[in-house]
């Protein structure tokens, strides 16, 4: 599985979304469910997935799925599959 | 917020007979009217203007229809909260939950807190062996989801690993201890959350109760038919049990025989359907979304698995 197949099946079981409406540029203010629970629960699973630790800064400042992305590209995680 | 003072039986059975109301729920009644000296009422309505004083003496669902009642009708009524039961931790919280069309209510504020909290030991003898089983299964419940809560600070978890270590040396049967450790669990949960079996028992609590009215199919069983099969997908989804257990002490071969023994096969079996068809709400639960590990959707076929296994 690709990373960016595994980001997206985190993101659908984070947010409870259906899978066809997972894109790289989805923001925040589109997804009813990324409130801040939603914010809790990505950090959970981003660790459990990725192996990476959000800090507290990071987490309130992720504005959108390509925010995630570029905190695991910082950290070595490729995602030019 | 100041917390409830903690007062005996002799305090409140010298009370003028004028000063109170009784409510209580049906399992004491006789016993508690017999040697208190206050009226008994039936429903808080029936609570007279001149009343300074409404003692409760009942579980969590009653202490917290009380509080409620209290803090939104009539706010200068003094309130004495009675236990029958300990895991709830209703007695000593600011918090109120209430069962209102199907659904949990939560109400969180000082005004709930009641004014004095009486333990009365001598009642614990109406609790039967396996109500008092489930009761110890509600205050682990806490203990452990609180302890992996992604919300918990390192200081709050060795608070919480203290804790699994005292109720490790007591018996999960009745033992008036179990007060004062469910209260903590209470107390250390509400500073961080619980997670997944919170989350089941939330939201099957209504329909298993309708479909099962006489097989107590309350918070406490939920939770303790629960927290085995959680914590397995708990320790299977990542290392973080393990590490964390390790980091600060808890003996996890001690914990799982205890959630082993808090197991029932018959009710799980039971509560699976009611499990699968509810599904996707609990996902949406607020306590599922703080759960320990991530809850996939297809997470419920491990959960189903355990059956077989």
């Amino acid at each position: 599985m690709t990373n960016t197949e595994k980001l997206k099946d985190l993101i659908v079981d984070v947010f409870l979304i259906d899978p066809k409406e997972f894109h790289p540029d989805l923001k925040r203010e589109q997804i009813e469910t990324w409130d801040s629970l939603g914010v809790v629960s990505l950090a959970v699973g981003v660790q459990e997935t990725f192996g990476q630790h959000f800090t507290q800064d990071e987490a309130i400042g992720i504005t959108g799925i390509r925010d995630v992305i570029g905190i695991l590209e910082a950290r070595g995680i490729s995602f030019d599959e | 917020m100041s917390s409830p003072q903690i007062r005996d039986l002799a305090w409140l059975k010298s009370l003028p007979k004028s000063a109170a109301v009784l409510r209580s729920s049906p399992s004491v009644r006789v016993r508690v009217s017999a040697e208190l000296p206050f009226p008994s009422i039936s429903s808080f309505d029936e609570i007279p203007a001149t009343a300074a004083a409404l003692v409760v003496a009942g579980g969590g669902s009653l202490m917290d229809e009380a509080k409620h009642f209290r803090a939104r009708k009539r706010p200068a009524l003094n309130l004495v909260l009675i236990p029958t039961i300990w895991g709830s931790g209703a007695e000593s919280s600011p918090i109120a939950v209430l069962n209102r069309e199907g659904a949990k209510q939560i109400c969180i504020g000082g005004e709930f807190l009641p004014d004095a909290v009486i333990y009365w030991p001598e009642l614990l003898d109406t609790i039967s062996p396996a109500r008092a089983r489930r009761a110890c299964g509600d205050v682990w419940s806490h203990a452990l989801e609180a302890f992996l809560s992604p919300l918990a600070c390192d200081s709050l978890r060795g608070e919480l690993a203290a804790l699994i270590a005292e109720v490790l040396r007591l018996p999960l049967s009745t033992d008036p201890r179990w007060f004062q450790a469910g209260t903590r669990a209470c107390a250390l949960q509400a500073r961080a959350s619980v997670g997944l079996v919170h989350g089941i028992a939330h939201v099957l609590e209504h329909p298993m109760r309708v479909r099962y009215p006489d097989q107590d199919w309350g918070h406490a069983r939920l939770c303790s038919v629960f927290l085995l099969p959680v914590m397995n997908l708990n320790r299977a989804a990542s290392s973080k049990w393990a590490d964390l257990a390790r980091q600060c002490a808890v003996d996890q071969d001690a914990v799982w025989s205890v959630l082993q023994r808090l197991f029932e096969l018959e009710g799980f079996a039971a509560a699976l359907p009611f499990l699968r068809e509810n599904w996707a709400k609990i996902l949406r639960d607020p306590c599922t979304r703080t759960n320990g590990t991530l809850v996939r959707a297809g997470r419920l076929d491990e959960i189903e698995r355990q059956v077989a296994a």
